[in-house]
């Protein structure tokens, strides 16, 4: 790197200047380019009679806990509950029917699990790559690298991962990982959605469900709030639900259109990219230092090393 | 002249302060080793909400930020050239150095897997801020640790210890200590650069963390400028970090407070403000219209705190001369910045942070209050420590010792040149090194950007099973309908399967549905191999004719020229990748039964949970039971891990008629509120009495019952007569030879086996009793019971059961736990509404009951006793003759006779009956009926009912004119003295015996309700009523839905007069002279 000091700093700021508004933009969108392939489940609460079986079936296709209370009670309803370390999925129940053509129905009911964001906060926090997203849209975790440091459960907007505390030496993050299987890669098969009785979960091509949930709207606006959320919540999400109701009425969160990874891979990359801060940083610091050393060398007599000439060694 | 040099302080170590620390270290670290050996979930206040406490916010996040002395006072010094705070310069290092080991220990303590923490080094995730600010932090901690080297090692070369043998160590370790000083000195500028480059790095990115969390920080801190507000506080929160530790520790060691250079020093502090204040207003002014300042109100009065106290109040003070001249004041207006960049960091970690959906706000637990005071005490030992035994403070020299700095610098011009360049050399390649590292992994990280940086095997979507249309069909495709269809989903039995599939009354749901097949038949095949069909509403819309409202059966007369859809031809698998839309036949049913039934008013009995229509699969039990290994179950441990799970059935047991063997009794005529009566105290015609025989009592008890206790010993309960589904547990095999582990692992739902160990068995023996329940139940022909031959029924699909309480009547055992009735499935107008015809036959059903046509004879595979003579009892007799394989004589019991595809005996039953109870008197002359049913033709509720009858001679108390109990076992059947083991048996039932006994004639009564035969074999019209009277068909042309057109013959020719008419009060044949569907219906001939 033959460059003199003032190429050198020159260069550096010029590109920063020229790159910082791109880099501050929409750095990571281009990244989901298969989306396509994109694997995802449409929940219509429409349909949802809250049977728990979803949670049922979860927790014996994960090997989770045998729950306290039996799956068939409904008592649990009473509180509005959140995947845990012990269930990925719960359905909760929320006062009023679920449409304005069910007003026979008293309850709506909602499941919460991961929503595999296509572009997911917690993926991009994850310090080692412990948590991933395959090609086909499913987000998983893998143990042996995780080093549990939780940053996954501050990033995510849903408040979706959950941590084994209790556990000693080994805990884990734990959430709904579409059912795929890490190590043997067999691929996102949701069993949930297969033991939903009144199918209210069907699980397929994102973007087929997209057409299926705007074809359902479409047919019943009397039945559908005329918004599939996860189209474009924080970027859009790989599980959607149809409600009959506002969405934020039965635990979907508002949530902005980007994701929120976005704004920390900009500010990243927009620093990193190249090391050209970096090293810009140095380089002027450095040139600084010398500078003074070398005023105060002339002024008495020199009484220090300094590394003047480290920076003439690495700029001339 | 007196000048300012770093020297050990001439101090001791050990002071009360340095105890007290000691002792809050102490306490902190065993808090610290309590979370080492009990998980993090023991010591912290923390959950899925709060992911982060303070260990995050103190001791890393506010750690890092007030380490900023560090970078901030080498650069103003250094690189800025004020040269002549240098004194300053080695604690504010220290000061980092300790605050970024505080870091890495309170992250090593935060961390889940802490075993894992060198992972990054090796996993790197280039667009984790958090990965940026784990290598940053590694990296910068190296680099003070080579600012650190010039007084440590100056200290360690001046070290002469007086023990000869370390001495000689220290002779040896001068050389190298001097090289290694020589390079420190050498490449030191160097490293003093990267360490404020990498510091800037870091300080900001712990901002950047939480830009991730837009919805979950409060927007009074929120904002993507985080970086850049972190990053200048850092600096503001240098140089009066350096000024508080130097006047603490000035005072500390008794030093005079060095105020006229502080006050220098603190010139700048107040422009370093003034930039990060402007920034932070600024952006608060930006972001004016998203905070709220009323949202939360905690948050806001810790957002003043930081604005006024840590912001506004220091830039007042450092601003005025007089306070840069003064300690004391410099100490607060230095204090205030700590705390408020402190509480900064507090804020944007824990104040400010509200997740959704979280119940309580976090505050630290003990422990993490514990080990956070902890480490703060350590480092502050530690930095004692340093200045105690190294050159670190500066203090006065005074004339004539030698600077410790002065000595070294002789060392260093000692090297020669071109050592002195090789020493950059690796320094500038180590830096180099660093930085090309960085790029590469940021350029890697924006090139595959969100994705992982270990790429996962592809998920593929399953495709949709392949569905084998062939085997899958409904239980017997009917030509135009059947009763019964067993509705399953492939799907479901390729996953996860809970329930067994739903046995549905097609025929019931036609007749409650009015007939509207359109409710459910949508569509319309014109040929069996029509996959998709006609909607049936276009259909007919285009022929004019509405289907709403109107039973198909009004137009399609024969519905066997109809072709109706199968459910499965269009909905078989859901989530079919092709066409997710269709929904699969698990939902098409579920939608189709829940819609309806969702509706039904209570009066409708329509079952609206899961398991009314279809039961639960039992788990597999083998890891539930978690039977540890080499431990063998018995009978009594099987029924204590079934209670640890089960206890409130326990509990549910006790309360039932199978164990109690007594309850209430409304179907006993004078009896109706009694609840003692019961197998407890019942005389039979079989057994005579239970009680005083204890095998035969063992062995049809559900329960080890020896002494009166047991009667309420949970523990005493035997699950497995029940529940084993291994076909291997009997209640009277010994216990070596039952594989206990085996038999508990694998319990399930009771089957007819189950029931039938007991039921089958009853009177003693394989069919005895009953006349319709044998062994052969157990996998019957369909010809022998239709239900369980058929569709596999279990007994509790009609014996209902609810906490263990079987619903059913038995006319021995006369408890009764609920009713049941054929209606359940078969509804009120069981032979369909698709005709006249039909009609006429339910008729019947109001005077007829059900099994009198559909059970035309009993015990048609396998024998019953129909008599037994006790009287001759005793004898050792060959000269009988064998009956359908059993024996005509007993010595236990007397003669007997058998009976095989018995036409049963026809009466009038309303429901109760006369029991015959012990005490009751008799006529020792006349047959003694011990359980006759009760009912006649006028009354309403009676149906004709068929009966086996079973005659029986047994002793009686010649004295008390009474029936009496006998103990068999071990009694009469040694040396059949009759009088002893009445006696014996009377004991045991609390009763006494004349010492007289005699024998009377008996008969018992026992409704016959299995063995349902297939409808093509129940009774025909002919079979009851006189031929010529009967030609029905001649009008009622129509019997759309009945498979037996033939029905109206005679079905068995070989039993004329089945029905003895006058018998039950007729006078004749009921369709000659008119009978109760007149009486009833006001229709039909008037009785002559
Ligand atoms: S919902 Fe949360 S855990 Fe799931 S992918 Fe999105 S950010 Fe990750
Ligand atoms: S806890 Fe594990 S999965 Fe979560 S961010 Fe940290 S290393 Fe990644
Ligand atoms: S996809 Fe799998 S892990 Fe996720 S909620 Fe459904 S069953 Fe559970």
């Amino acid at each position: 790197m033959l460059l003199n000091r003032r190429n050198f700093l020159g260069w550096g700021l010029g590109t920063l200047a020229v790159s910082a508004p791109r880099l501050l933009g929409q750095e990571a969108t281009a990244s989901n380019g298969d989306e396509a392939q994109h694997v995802g489940c449409l929940v219509d609460t429409t349909l949802c009679i809250g049977c728990r079986k979803c949670e049922e079936a979860c927790n014996r296709r994960n090997k989770l806990p045998h729950p306290d209370i039996a799956f068939t009670e409904q008592t649990v309803f009473r509180q509005e509950r959140r995947p845990s370390a012990k269930a990925f999925t719960v359905v909760n129940e929320y006062t009023g029917a679920p449409s304005p053509d069910q007003e026979w129905m008293k309850e709506t009911y909602a499941k919460v699990q991961c929503l595999h964001c296509l572009i997911p906060s917690c993926v991009s926090a994850c310090i080692v790559g412990a948590l991933t997203k395959t090609k086909d849209g499913a987000v998983v975790y893998n143990p042996d690298v995780c080093l549990g440091c939780r940053y996954c459960m501050v990033a995510c907007p849903f408040q979706i991962p959950a941590y084994e505390y209790d556990v000693v030496l080994t805990p884990r993050v734990r959430k709904c990982e579409f059912c795929a299987n890490f190590v043997k890669g067999t691929g996102a098969d949701p069993a949930c959605a297969a033991a939903c009785p009144t199918e209210a979960l069907v699980f397929g091509q994102r973007s087929s469900l997209l057409t299926l949930a705007k074809d359902r709207i479409n047919r019943r606006p009397d039945r559908y709030v005329a918004h599939v959320y996860g189209e474009h919540e924080v970027g859009g999400t790989a599980w959607l639900y149809l409600t009959g109701r506002p969405a934020t009425e039965v635990g979907l969160l508002a949530m902005p259109t980007f994701s929120p990874a976005h704004s920390t891979e900009a500010i990243q990359h927009g620093i990193f990219r190249y090391g050209i801060i970096p090293f810009a940083v140095y380089g002027a610091l450095g040139g600084l230092m010398w500078y003074n050393h070398r005023r105060t060398q002339q002024s008495c007599k020199p009484d220090s090393e300094s590394g003047q000439q480290v920076q003439e060694a690495r700029h001339e | 002249m007196n000048k300012l040099q770093p020297q050990c302080t001439q101090k001791p170590f050990f002071t009360p302060g340095t105890t007290m620390l000691m002792v809050l270290a102490a306490i902190g670290f065993s808090f610290g080793l309590a979370r080492i050996l009990n998980g993090l979930g023991a010591v912290t206040n923390l959950d899925n909400f709060y992911p982060w406490g303070i260990w995050i916010a103190i001791d890393v996040a506010s750690g890092v930020a007030l380490a900023a002395g560090g970078f901030t006072t080498a650069a103003y010094i250094e690189i800025f050239g004020c040269h002549q705070f240098k004194p300053l310069l080695r604690p504010a290092i220290l000061t980092a150095w300790l605050g970024y080991f505080m870091v890495a220990v309170g992250l090593t303590f935060d961390v889940g897997r802490y075993w894992n923490m060198w992972q990054p080094i090796i996993n790197w995730q280039g667009n984790s801020v958090l990965f940026e600010v784990a290598m940053c932090v590694m990296a910068y901690l190296t680099v003070l640790t080579v600012e650190m080297a010039p007084p440590v090692l100056e200290g360690v070369k001046t070290w002469t210890p007086k023990r000869p043998a370390l001495a000689s160590v220290m002779r040896r370790a001068e050389k190298p200590i001097v090289f290694a000083y020589a390079w420190v000195k050498i490449v030191l500028p160097l490293f003093i650069v990267a360490g404020v480059v990498l510091s800037c790095m870091h300080q900001s990115s712990l901002g950047t963390l939480m830009v991730i969390a837009p919805t979950k920080l409060s927007p009074l801190w929120y904002t993507p400028l985080l970086p850049a507000l972190f990053l200048l506080s850092a600096m503001m929160v240098g140089l009066p970090m350096v000024i508080m530790e130097s006047l603490i520790a000035g005072k500390s060691f008794g030093h005079e407070p060095e105020t006229e250079l502080l006050g220098d020093f603190a010139k700048v502090i107040p422009w370093l403000i003034s930039i990060y204040a402007l920034c932070k207003f600024g952006d608060i002014a930006m972001r004016w219209e998203e905070i709220s300042f009323a949202a939360h109100p905690d948050a806001t009065v810790a957002w003043a705190i930081e604005i006024v106290l840590g912001l506004i109040a220091p830039f007042i003070l450092f601003s005025l001369k007089s306070v840069r001249q003064s300690a004391g004041w410099l100490l607060t207006a230095s204090l205030l910045v700590v705390l408020g960049v402190a509480l900064n960091r507090i804020n944007v970690y824990i104040i400010g942070y509200y997740p959704p959906f979280a119940g309580k706000r976090y505050f630290p637990a003990l422990g993490e209050i514990a080990l956070t005071v902890g480490l703060i005490a350590t480092l502050m030992l530690i930095y004692r420590f340093f200045v105690t035994f190294f050159p670190i403070i500066a203090s006065e020299v005074h004339a004539g010792t030698m600077s410790a700095e002065a000595q070294h610098a002789a060392h260093h011009d000692a090297v020669q040149p071109f050592w002195a360049w090789f020493f950059r050399g690796t320094a500038v390649v180590f830096l180099l090194g660093f930085v090309a590292l960085y790029s590469l992994v940021h350029t890697e990280a924006i090139a595959v950007s969100l994705k992982a940086s270990h790429e996962v095997q592809t998920a593929k979507i399953s495709k949709g099973p392949k569905i084998e249309t062939a085997a899958f069909k409904h239980a017997d495709r009917p030509d135009a309908y059947r009763n019964l269809y067993v509705l399953n989903s492939p799907l479901l039995n390729k996953t996860n399967d809970y329930y067994e599939p739903v046995r549905f009354t097609h025929r019931t749901h036609d007749v409650n549905s009015g007939s509207t097949c359109s409710l459910c038949h949508h569509r319309q095949g014109s040929n069996m191999n029509d996959r998709v069909g006609d909607d049936i509403y276009k259909m007919h819309a285009e022929i004019d004719v509405r289907i709403s409202g109107t039973p198909c059966i009004a137009c399609h007369k024969d519905l066997t020229e109809k072709q109706f859809q199968k459910c499965s031809q269009c909905h078989l698998s859901s989530n079919e990748s092709d066409f997710p839309a269709r929904i699969g036949l698990k939902g098409a049913y579920h939608r189709q039964c829940i819609a309806c039934h969702q509706n039904q008013p209570k009066t409708a009995h329509a079952p609206t949970d899961c398991v009314s229509c279809h039961h639960p699969l039992v788990p597999d039990h083998k890891p539930l039971l978690k039977i540890e290994a080499n431990t063998q179950l018995s009978r009594q441990t099987v029924t204590g891990k079934c209670l640890g799970c089960h206890e409130e059935t326990g509990h549910d047991i006790l309360k039932t008629a199978h164990w109690n063997w007594q309850g209430r009794t409304p179907t006993i005529s004078g009896q109706e509120h009694s609840t003692h009566i019961g197998l407890r105290n019942i005389i039979d015609n079989y057994d005579i009495s239970l009680i005083p025989n204890p095998r035969l009592r063992d062995f049809f008890h559900i329960g080890d019952v020896r002494l009166a206790s047991d009667w309420k010993d949970l523990t005493k309960i035997d699950c497995l007569v029940c529940h084993d589904t291994t076909a291997t547990y009997r209640r009277d095999a010994s216990e070596e030879t039952i594989a206990w582990n085996n038999v508990a692992e694998k319990v399930g739902r009771p089957s007819r086996a189950n029931c039938g160990s007991c039921h089958f068995y009853s009177g003693g023996g394989a069919g005895i009793k009953h006349g319709d329940l044998s062994p052969l139940l157990v996998n019957p022909d369909p010809d022998v019971d239709f239900h369980m031959g058929k569709v596999d029924m279990r007994c509790q699909d009609c014996h209902i059961t609810s906490k263990h309480q079987i619903a059913g009547l038995s006319f021995n055992a006369p408890v009764v736990e609920g009713r049941i009735g054929c209606g359940v499935c078969h509804g009120e107008h069981p032979h369909g509404i698709t005709g006249i015809l039909s009609r006429h036959i339910d008729n019947h059903v109001k005077t007829v009951a059900c099994e009198t046509c559909h059970i035309p004879q009993f015990a048609r595979k396998y024998p019953t006793q129909l008599s037994v003579d006790f009287s001759t009892a005793g004898q050792d007799r060959t000269d009988i003759p064998q009956q359908f394989g059993k024996p005509g004589y007993d010595k236990r019991y007397g003669e007997q006779t058998w009976g095989q595809n018995i036409v049963p005996l026809y009466r009038w039953f309303e429901g109760s009956r006369q029991n015959y109870l012990l005490g009751d008197k008799i006529a020792p002359d006349k047959t003694v009926v011990l359980n006759e049913p009760i009912g006649d033709k006028h009354n309403p509720k009676a149906q004709i009912y068929p009966f086996k009858v079973h005659r029986a001679v047994q002793p009686y108390d010649v004295e008390q004119k009474m029936l009496v109990a006998v103990k068999f076992e071990d009694c009469l059947w040694r040396d059949f003295d009759w009088n002893k083991a009445i006696a014996e048996g009377m004991k045991e039932m609390g009763r006494t015996f004349s010492g007289k006994h005699g024998f009377v004639k008996t008969e018992m009564y026992t409704s016959i309700h299995h063995e349902i035969a297939p409808a093509r074999q129940s009774l025909g019209c002919a079979d009851c009523h006189t031929p010529e009277n009967i030609a029905c068909t001649r009008c009622h042309t129509n019997a759309a839905g009945m498979n037996q057109p033939e029905h109206t013959q005679r079905v068995y020719p070989a039993f004329p007069n089945r029905f003895d008419f006058k018998a039950l009060g007729y006078e004749g044949d009921p369709a000659v002279t008119g009978g109760r569907f007149y009486m009833f219906f006001k229709k039909g001939r008037p009785p002559k």
